[in-house]
């Protein structure tokens, strides 16, 4: 098992954001996590990323116990993260940016500009381009270009696929499935659910804190709790 | 404050032992290195404002401290050599071995903040500035990064004092700990464009002979206004430009330039 969560929690004084989650993570899959807003994803995410400090719970990654370790111990770990808001260094050009994730296993400037020169390639950009001159699709894929620099070997992705246009979202999918075949396992948090169906094998649909369901995403969409948690509790008697 | 400690130092064991003050500067670098990590350490829990804040209060409690202690001459402050025994004494009659002198830090300093730049400090440091959470999501450890950063500016300034010291032969607790030293110096980095490696210098090279022309013009009355004035160039910079004289010019000049073609 490459990542073990355990009863994780996190309370927000008296509200529990997530209360007691599990999940288990092999090494090669890709997992996705879905939910209403609010559900608690996010919050659980950056628990394991090391963002969030959990009230309870335990996580270990690789054996190693990395419940309180700050991010930078998570990184170093092999567990890298994407943003939602993907936090670009402006005054960087793009291969800076990159340069800055491949200096944790490459302390060298002449290595580090070397790995992050292969990573940029994969993902597409122009490595002379201005951080501050990208446009959403471009930030996203620099978020991932950067994180990919330090070899992470669990990947996280935050909603690193949401506000794309149809065809930025196809290559977008490719990009994922390409890092997934370099042999990195992956988490996903995503609201559309083209992006859930086409890359993953198994969801774990959060309310309220609580993991209501998982299992493959095809058996999800239909689960009678899950869709009661995004369309309530009336579209049970309007369906029948 | 390093400032004061650099500048202190070498008068201090001059006046204490005659050790020469070229040998006061290294011995200032460490204690003023051993400052930054012992004030680093619990203040860097603090951002932005809270941390600045913090460090001027540590610089005051010195000034008023080293104000009463009177192995460090108290409110009068300490004396170098009237007259060098040897260059060692950094004591000349003339300006221009100041002159070389201080170019050659200069060039030092500038040398190393360009070999920092291209390093993995380097990139650390903009990383950081730009975001935490992101470089800390990157594996940079952010809070030994920002201590080395802060025991390097450390050095450095505490060698601006040393210089300063040598060159007046003179110092007291006003100028070596004083407010308006800690002002200054980052006034000059802000109007030049902080973060860039020639902006502190464009900014010194305009602020240090305005300050010259007010004090000459008005005399001792005169550093009531360096005060205003600083004042005044803080609200601007804050208001308009905050990248600094080298932001404007990065904006201004394809401007100026395209306006030379068409005329």
């Amino acid at each position: 098992m490459l990542l073990e969560a355990t009863k994780v929690s996190k309370a927000f004084g008296s509200f529990w954001a997530v209360a007691g989650a599990d999940l288990n993570v092999e090494e090669g899959e890709i997992i996705g996590l879905i939910g209403p807003n609010g559900a608690g994803k996010s919050t659980f995410f950056n628990c394991l990323a090391g963002d969030t400090l959990p009230t309870g719970g335990r996580i270990v990654f690789d054996g190693k116990d990395l419940t309180r370790a700050s991010p930078e111990a998570h990184a170093r770990a092999g567990i890298g993260r994407t943003f939602q808001v993907p936090m670009t260094f402006e005054d960087m050009s793009v291969l800076d940016n990159v340069m800055v994730g491949a200096f944790m296993r490459h302390p060298h400037r002449s290595d580090a500009r070397e790995h992050a020169r292969r990573i940029v390639e994969l993902t597409g950009l122009r490595p002379d381009q201005p951080g501050r001159s990208l446009g959403t699709p471009g930030r996203k894929r620099l978020g991932i270009a950067r994180v990919l620099a330090t070899e992470p070997r669990l990947l996280l992705l935050d909603e690193a696929l949401a506000g794309l246009t149809p065809t930025e979202l196809q290559e977008a999918i490719s990009l994922v499935r390409k890092i997934h075949q370099t042999g990195v396992t992956i988490v996903i948090v995503e609201h559309i659910m083209e992006v859930i169906l086409t890359l993953t094998r198994r969801v774990l649909v959060f309310n309220q804190g609580h993991v209501i369901a998982s299992g493959t995403p095809e058996a999800v969409v239909r689960d009678e709790a899950v869709i009661e948690a995004y369309l309530g509790r009336g579209s049970r008697r309007q369906r029948e | 404050m390093f400032f004061g400690l650099g500048a202190y130092t070498p008068l201090l064991f001059y006046t204490l032992w005659g050790w020469p003050p070229i040998a006061g500067i290294p011995v200032g670098i460490l204690l003023s290195v051993a400052l930054s990590v012992v004030i680093g350490l619990p203040t860097f829990r603090l951002s932005g404002h809270y941390f600045s804040m913090a460090t001027i209060a540590v610089a005051e409690l010195i000034r008023i401290y080293f104000g009463t202690w009177t192995l460090v001459g108290a409110a009068i402050g300490l004396q170098g050599p009237a007259t060098g025994r040897a260059w060692w004494d950094l004591t000349f009659r003339s300006e221009l071995p100041y002159y070389y002198m201080f170019l050659g830090v200069l060039a030092l300093v500038l040398y190393i903040t360009f070999a920092v730049e291209r390093r993995r400090f380097g990139y650390y440091l903009r990383a950081i500035k730009a975001s935490e959470r992101a470089a800390r999501s990157l594996g940079v450890p952010v809070r030994q990064t920002k201590l080395q950063a802060f025991a390097l500016s450390a050095a450095f300034t505490s060698t601006a004092g040393s210089l300063y010291a040598a060159k007046t032969g003179f110092i007291d607790p006003d100028s070596g700990f004083g407010i308006l030293v800690s002002v200054q110096m980052v006034i000059i980095a802000a109007l030049g464009g902080a973060g860039t490696l020639f902006g502190p210098l464009v900014g010194a090279l305009i602020l240090i002979p305005l300050q010259s022309a007010v004090n000459t013009k008005f005399g001792g009355g005169g550093s009531g206004l360096t005060f205003i004035v600083y004042g005044g160039i803080i609200v601007l910079i804050a208001r308009f430009e905050p990248g600094g004289l080298n932001e404007l010019w990065r904006r201004l000049a394809p401007r100026l330039w395209k306006g030379a073609h068409a005329a």
